[in-house]
This record gives structure tokens, sequence and C-alpha cells, in this order.
């Protein structure tokens, strides 16, 4: 299969994908309509979509180390991120959800999510079953969400004060740069079934040869990903902070 | 210039009997700020003689081709301490005493929050540099780079114990940078005047506190580097050998990891002088200070993940190479946005052409030729071709001395008015400015077209191609150049202290607070502040009809945080480098085993009954806490007695299996394996051991009714905890790495 046909054909109509995301708007809009943000809605429930049905989903499904770890990244820090942003200001999570929004728990939320699926046993589980990969997935989203909770939650006195938010993400980029570097200069495999791929669609010799991706380069790749670019959107919301923070309201001159 | 009048003053002022008795101590035990500040500066002023003797010895050996006025070693030598000099013992201390004189006038303090710490950090750096150039004495003086690529720096390939001198030098002086940045941090979070909110601070402030957060994430990182390297090479250890599976490219790696963030720990000072002169001698409020204070973070974040663009030439593989080529090329935007503002601040402005100001001007296009070499080397295809060559030379010439020395000779002479009361002389200060700006660029512009044509960095000696031998001339006239003009700017500051015209509070007509006291301030820095709504007060009081806009809200109330907690949270943040570094060290050669002993024969049950008494003084120091808070002394008193006698058997449990070890033969020197354990549980051993003392300490003050009694105390019981309780965290962290780990393949 030529990289042509394989970004042609590839896309999985992910039934269970497709109804989450139609049963989601639907009860976006009948919640919120017009009072969210509906772009950052349906952002959210785009790139959702992108990573389910596209051909990038099938890459990440046990063909590419990196194109999973793209997954992983959309769905922790990108999805919840822009799900948080399209909800109206007046909304508030209910009584048994409070407790989960300790900044502690956000931060070990955000930065767990990152380190539990990269342990060996569990990265081959989700990528050989698909009742781990929905499980993986979901507890990605949540986690995700716990963690943004913190400095993106729609009330402004729900959110962590600008500096104590740059605090939170400021430590969180090493914690995950950390892995990021472990993943990219381990001589072994982390996710051992990405060494060796069921080549169901027949496009691993194109990925192998034509793309030039062996398997320790999709690994190097994977592991830069959380290294760099992570880090880079964790810089975008401290930037976001400081906005925040200098933006805050600037009286009048006084007369003193 | 009468002589004599300047001899009868220098008596007057030093060598009076009366005034002598008050000197002849206080200046060695002082923990006054701006006394420290003076050592500060007066360090680096001498160790920058040194290290420019050290320039110019090396350039005029390079001065004609085939030349053989120095030899090899010693040219080696003189490049190890010239680049070591100029970074740790000149530039570092340099910026460190401006922001500890101006840091704390800035934000209307006292004095900085922890000023023994203060004492401390500082006379870290004499140490050094003494310890340093000892090595002269002791049988060489370091010759592998200031970067001392191993194996090069290691025991078979450099015996001598200057290396050894160098590793502790840094070690000694990192520690006095990481204490500094401590006391910067819990400065600026405790101490300020009320209404200087967060966001009112000065852009000097702002950014040297911005910048203390890279030192506390860097110098452990090279900390742990020198540590390791020092277990190389005194007990035979096998970190960066690779005879014993030890890897070279480690060190590079983590060596870097410090390196790179170094660069931006000494600009960002002097980005925040450039922020403070331009202002004040364009006569207009910055432009943009947000964009100034969050390019500043964007920098900060940046720094830490760009170090492998010095590996390139490594051969790391097109991966790495095209992320660290993207991240190295991000990092000049929040330096260009810095660009721009300071050029918008001066568009417009009535601009004085003051020496400062000359500096600053210099500064904006010397800064602007090394940014745009720099991002030239961020693609990593044109770095394999320059990196190597003179054209690397003169690019990080052009951050170290175009930028940052050029701001350090600004601010002095922009801010010796307020240390001295006196104005340093403006002619003599252009004599030196002039000769600066003309040596500076006649040694380093003509550096880059050296290194295209082709000459390599760290060669004694070249061969006579064609245009390389008037090139280097040119290049070794320029550092007389530079040599004069440093003999003046001593002579300026000689004659100015004495002589100098009254300064005033003000002289520069500035509007931050250190220009709101007298000059120099008295001891207790002011008496009394004016109100602080904006981040220009002076304006605002010189200007009471048309003030700056209330910045936030309108009122004196700043949150100050205790400093007790800010300090040692701090120290935990710098340690968490330190140990990370030692863990991942671990984890490489874990993943990389060698033949003889691993982890898998490490005995775990013991262990984890050792482990469950250190996790179980947590708690006991929890209840420690619980019970002084209730004030019942017994009770605290036996909490906090067992909380000792449980990190005991911890260590006493940690001595027997070091014991068992080395009786079946196990030792540092052994394997890579053997290495990394002892190393990485010997330092933990060592800060069980000191949280010991310290929880000792406290033992013998509650005994006697001290603790909670006066001020302070109950905080810093509590700082005392929060170190006890990170030095278990770590423990879970080296438990599941060294013990659990081997467990689960």
């Amino acid at each position: 299969m030529t990289t042509y046909q394989f970004f042609t054909t590839a896309w999985t109509w992910n039934f269970i994908a497709i109804a989450l995301s139609a049963i989601a708007s639907i009860a976006y809009l009948l919640g919120f309509g017009q009072r969210g943000r509906p772009v950052y809605f349906a952002a959210a429930i785009g790139l959702f979509l992108l990573s389910f049905i596209s051909p990038f989903s099938a890459l990440a499904n046990g063909y590419l180390f990196s194109a999973h770890m793209v997954q992983h990244i959309v769905l922790v820090l990108i999805i919840p991120a822009l799900f948080w942003l399209s909800l109206p200001r007046s909304f508030s999570l209910g009584p048994p959800l409070t407790y989960l929004t300790r900044p502690l728990i956000g931060w070990a939320a955000g930065v767990g999510a990152m380190w539990l699926w990269h342990a060996p046993a569990l990265c081959n589980a989700a990528a050989t079953s698909s009742a781990v990969s929905a499980l993986q997935s979901a507890s990605l989203l949540f986690m995700g969400s716990l963690f943004w909770w913190q400095v993106l939650a729609p009330r402004n006195e729900q959110r962590l004060s600008p500096p104590a938010g740059i605090a939170y993400l400021f430590t969180a980029c090493p914690a995950c740069s950390v892995l990021g570097i472990i993943l990219t200069f381990a001589p072994v495999s982390i996710c051992p079934v990405y060494q060796h791929p069921v080549d169901r669609l027949g496009i691993l010799e194109t990925i192998r040869g034509n793309w030039g991706l062996t398997s320790d380069r999709d690994q190097q790749i994977g592991g830069l990903l959380m290294w760099i670019p992570m880090c880079a959107i964790y810089l975008a919301a401290i930037l976001a902070q400081l906005a925040r923070w200098h933006s805050s309201p600037q009286l009048e001159q006084s007369n003193a | 210039m009468n002589g004599t009048t300047t001899i009868t003053m220098f008596r007057d002022a030093v060598l009076d009997p009366a005034k002598r008795a008050h000197y002849r101590l206080a200046w060695l035990s002082t923990v006054d700020h701006k006394r420290i500040a003076v050592l500060y500066l007066v360090t680096a002023l001498v160790f920058f003689v040194i290290g420019g003797v050290e320039a110019l010895f090396m350039r005029l050996q390079l001065a004609v081709p085939n030349n053989h006025l120095l030899q090899p070693d010693t040219f080696n030598a003189l490049f190890t301490m010239h680049g070591t000099t100029m970074l740790f013992f000149v530039a570092m201390p340099a910026l460190f005493g401006l922001v500890n004189y101006f840091l704390p006038l800035q934000i209307g303090a006292r004095d900085m929050a922890f000023p023994r710490l203060n004492a401390f950090g500082f006379w870290c750096v004499p140490l050094g540099g003494i310890l340093l150039h000892f090595s002269m004495l002791a049988g060489g003086a370091p010759a592998v780079g200031w970067f001392a690529y191993t194996p090069l720096s290691e025991m078979p390939y450099s015996s001598l114990p200057g290396t050894d001198y160098w590793a502790i030098a840094l070690f000694v002086t990192g520690t006095g940078s990481i204490s500094f940045a401590i006391n910067t941090v819990a400065t600026v979070i405790s101490r300020r005047a009320p209404g200087m909110t967060m966001r009112r601070l000065p852009l000097f402030t702002w950014i040297n506190f911005v910048n203390a957060f890279i030192i506390l994430a860097a110098l452990p990182i090279l900390n742990a580097a020198l540590a390791m390297l020092l277990v190389d090479r005194q007990l035979a250890g096998h970190f960066f050998l690779p005879l014993g599976g030890g890897s070279p490219i480690l060190w590079q790696h983590i060596f870097w990891a410090f390196g790179h963030p170094e660069v931006y720990i000494l600009a960002l000072p002097a980005f925040g002088i450039i922020s403070e002169i331009i202002p004040v001698f364009s006569r207009k409020p910055i432009f943009g200070y947000e964009f100034v204070a969050g390019s500043s973070v964007a920098i900060a974040v940046l720094s830490m993940s760009v170090w492998a663009h010095h590996m390139f030439t490594v051969g790391m593989g097109r991966t790495l190479d095209t992320f660290f080529v993207i991240a190295s090329m991000l990092i000049s935007i929040p330096t260009g946005v810095k660009v721009l503002n300071w050029s918008a601040t001066m568009f417009g402005g009535r601009i004085h052409f003051k020496v400062p100001m000359l500096y600053a001007i210099a500064f904006l296009l010397q800064f602007l030729v090394a940014g745009l070499t720099g991002i030239s080397h961020a693609s990593a295809a044109l770095d394999w071709q320059t990196k190597n060559s003179y054209f690397l030379v003169a690019h990080f010439h052009f951050v170290a001395v175009g930028a940052i020395v050029f701001a350090i000779l600004g601010a002095v002479q922009y801010w010796f008015p307020k240390m001295s009361g006196r104005m340093m002389s403006e002619p003599l200060g252009r004599w030196t400015f002039w000769l600066m700006v003309i040596g500076f660029n006649m040694t380093f512009i003509i550096q880059h077209f050296l290194g295209l044509l082709g000459m390599p960095r760290r060669v004694y000696t070249y061969p006579d191609l064609p245009h390389w031998g008037w090139m280097n001339m040119l290049s070794t006239i320029g550092v007389f150049f530079m040599s004069a003009a440093s003999l003046v700017l001593v002579w300026n500051i000689l004659v100015s202290f004495f002589r100098g015209k009254p300064a005033g509070d003000n002289p520069w007509n500035a509007w931050t607070l250190e220009w709101a006291t007298t000059s120099p301030p008295p001891h207790e820095n002011f008496i009394a502040l004016p109100l602080i709504r904006s981040r220009r007060p002076l304006w605002d009081l010189a200007n009471p009809d048309r003030p700056d806009p209330v910045v936030g809200e309108n009122s004196d109330a700043v949150t100050l945080p205790d400093h007790n907690k800010v300090g040692i949270l701090s120290f935990i943040f710098s340690e968490v480098g330190f140990f990370g570094v030692l863990i991942l060290a671990y984890l490489y050669f874990y993943a990389h085993p060698q033949p003889g002993p691993s982890g898998k024969e490490l005995e775990l049950g013991r262990t984890l009954v050792f482990s469950a008494c250190l996790f179980a003084s947590s708690f006991t120091f929890w209840r420690a806490e619980i019970a002084l808070h209730l004030k019942r002394h017994a009770l605290m008193l036996g909490w906090l007695g067992l909380t000792v006698v449980l990190g005991a058997v911890f260590l006493v449990g940690q001595v027997t299996e070091y014991w068992k070890l080395f009786q079946s033969g196990v030792e540092v020197g052994t394997n890579v394996f053997a290495t990394a354990f002892f190393t990485l549980t010997g330092f933990h051993g060592l800060h069980v051991f000191i949280g010991l003392v310290v929880l000792s300490i406290f033992l013998w003050l509650a005994w006697r009714r001290e603790v909670g009694a006066g001020r302070g105390t109950s905080s810093a019981f509590a700082a005392a905890g929060y170190y006890w309780h990170f030095v278990d965290v770590v423990w879970v962290f080296v438990l599941l790495t060294v013990y659990i780990l081997p467990l689960l393949r």
C-alpha cells in the first residue's frame, strides 16, 4: 500500500467514537446552547474524531509509537483544555467531583497520565486489546480534565491564582520531560508491540522503507514529542497565565 | 588629580586608627547585603584581572603563526582557567553582586531574607576561586577545557590533581550560587515593602527573580555531574569511562543540561540591567513591561530543553537533531521580543547619551550580532561546519563580552553613585567605553571570518595559511585596547571613589526605589518609603498631578509568605534536580547492564524493613509538630526523639548493607552498577545524616524549651520538617528504581 492509498483508505468508521461525539454535541447544545463558546467545543470534537477515525488512529493502533504519542498528547493536553474553554462562565462541578479539584490531585493526574500508561505492560495491553485501549482513552481524557481544571476552570475563582498556576505548569514540564528523556534514550523498546507490528493493513513496508521510520527511530520520536513539544504546550499555558495576571483590572489613576 | 589629597583621603578612610577598628573585621564578618554585594563586585574585579591576563597570554601566543611563546600544555591550562574564571568567578559574582545590592533596595526591603546564608554564598566564591588557582601550585592547573569533556578529564588521561581542584572549586561556587538563588527567591516573595506587589516589581528585580529559578534548576545538575566525575577520579568509578561500561556522552548531556541554562543565568541579569538603563536615559517608561517580563519566563522554560544543540557534532542522529534545531530556534522569539521592546523604548524618547546609555546601545547592537550567529548555530547542518571553528568562539564572546560584560560595565557606571555616594567620571567613562568598543570588536568580529576560513578553535598554534596571520594579529591588537579600557576603568573607580562629584540621592532622575534613599544607603536602607502604586514610585512622587496608572488594586496589601517556608521549598526544588540526575544516570546504566554485580543481588527484605523505619519517621515528625502546636512539651520531645532514632536506624541499616557488599567484594569501582548504586544511595544517606543533625539540634532546643517560644523557631522547625519529608520521598524513588525495578524484569 502506498502512502497515498493509505491516507485515502485507512479511515475507520469507529461507531463508538462517532456516537459519543454526536451525543456529546447534542448534550452541549441542549445544556449550554449559545452561552458557551461552541468554537472550542467543535475543535475538541473535531480532534477527538480525528484521533479515532483518521488514518492517524490506524497508525497509533499498533504501528507507530510516535503516532500513539501524538494521540496521547492530544487526549491528555489538548481536548480537555478545549473542553473547559468551551464551557460557559457559569459552569461549576457538582459535589462528588469537587473532591477531585485539589491542585495536588490535578497535578498528579496530569503527570500520572503520562507515566502510568507508558509502563511497558500497560502500553502493550493498550496497543493490543481494544477494551484496554478504550479504557486508556477514557482515563486520559479524564485525567487531562482534572489537570486543566486548575488553570482553565470556567469561573475565575475556581482556578489557581496566576502565580500558583505558573508554578503548577512549570513543575509539570520537567516531570513529563524526564519521561520523554527516558523514552528517547532507552536502549530497549518501552512498548514492544510497536517493534514488530502485526501488518493488518499492509502498510508496514511503506512505513519502514519510504518513511524511514525504523522501530528505534519511532520510539525516539515518541520520546522527543513528550520531551519538547509537550513542554511547549505547558509554556503556552504559562504565557496565558501571565497574560491573565497582567490583564486583571487596572484602576484609574488615584489622587493619593 | 592631586595625588597627595587622594592619599590623605585614603588614609582618613582606611588607615585612621579610630575608623580602622571598625573596618578591620567588619568587612569580613558582615551580613549586610550592601557590603556583601561590594565584596562580590571586588572579588569579580580581581578575578577579571586574572582571567584577562590569561586571555592576553593566549592571544599573544596566537598573534603569529607557528608561535612557541607558550607550550601546548600551558596553552590548554590557560584556556581552561580563562573560561572557568570568567564564567564562574567574574560574570556570576559580578551579576550576583549587583543583584545583592539593588534587588532588596528596589523592593524596599531592609536586607535579603537570609543575611547569614548570603554571607555563606559569597564566601563560597573566593574559596572556589582560590581552590581553582591553588591547583597551579599543587601540580598543575586543569587543562581539560571549561566543559571538561570525558574521558579526557578522567584519571587515565588527566592524572594530575588540577582537574580535581577544578571540580571541587566549581562544586563550592555552585553551592554558593544555589544559596544565593534561594535567598533571592525568598527575598522577593517574603520581603517586599507595603504596596510592592509582584506585578509592580521593577524589571531588574523581576528578571532576577525568574533567573533564580533557572539557577535552582541548573546548578544542581552541574553539582551532580561534578560529584560523579569526582567519584570516577577519586574512587575509581566508571560513570564516564567507556572501558568499564560508562558513557562519555552522558557527561556531555548532563554538563550541557546545566551549560545551556548557564548562558541564560548570565544573560538574564544583563537583560534586567538593560531594562533599567534604557528607560531612564530615554526618559520614557519601558515599552511593553508585560512582554519583557513574560518573555523572561519563556526563556527560563525553553532554556531547559535546548541543551542538545551543543551536541550536534556528537552524532546523536537526525531525529534528535531535528527536534533540538526547532526548539533552539524557538528561543530566539522571546529574546527577539526583548530587543524590540528596548528599541521601542528608545524610539521617540529624549535620549541622554551618558555612559550607561552608551553601554546599553552597544549592548543592543552587539547582542543582535550574537543572536544572529546564535540562530545560525541552531541549524544542525551549519553547526557541523562551524562548531569547531573560531566562528563559534566569536559567537559566544559576543554573548559573554559584547552583551554580558557591556551590561555589567553599564550597570557599574549607573549604580556606582548609589554605592559610593559619588559620581563616576563621565570623561574617563567615555574613554573606557570607546576603548572597549574598539578593542572588543577588533578582537572578535574578525574571528567570525577566521572561523569561516577554517581556523579550528582550541588549538595552541596554527600554520601560516593565507590571511590567517594578519587576522590573528588584528585580533590580538584588539586585546590591548580592552586591557587599556580595563586600566582606565580601575583608575576611574579609584579616583571617583575618593574624589568624584557628590551624587545626591537620585543623580539620573530614575524612578525605582533604590534612588529614594541616600547614597550610599544607611545600614537599614530606608528611613521612609514613598507610596508604591505603580512600577515607577519616584515618578509618581515627582509628578503628583500626572502619576502612572495604578497597577492592580489600589492598596498597600501584599501577601508575604513565611520566608523559612519559601527558602526550604526553593532548596528542595534544587535538590530534586540533583537527585533527578543521579537517578536518571542509575537508570541509564541499569538499561545497559555490565558483567558483575547488579541490582538483583541486593537484599530487598532487609531494605524494606529499614525503609519502613524511615517512612515511619516522617509520621512521627508530623506527630511532633502537632504536639508542638498543642504545646504538649513532653509528648513533642518523645515524638521528635523517636524520629531521630528511626532515622538513625535507617542509617545503620544502610551501613550494614554497605558492609555486606564490601565483604562480598562489591566496591565503588567494581562495575558501573556499583558506581551508580553507591553514589545514589550514598548521597541519599548523606542527606539523611544532615537531616539527623538538624533534627538533633531541634531536639536539644526543644529540651531547653526554645522551640516554638521565640520568633520564627516554629517556622524553622516546620522548614526542617519539609526537608525531612523530602529526604523520605527521595527514598521512595530510590527504592523503586534500585530495589523494586529489577524484580519486574
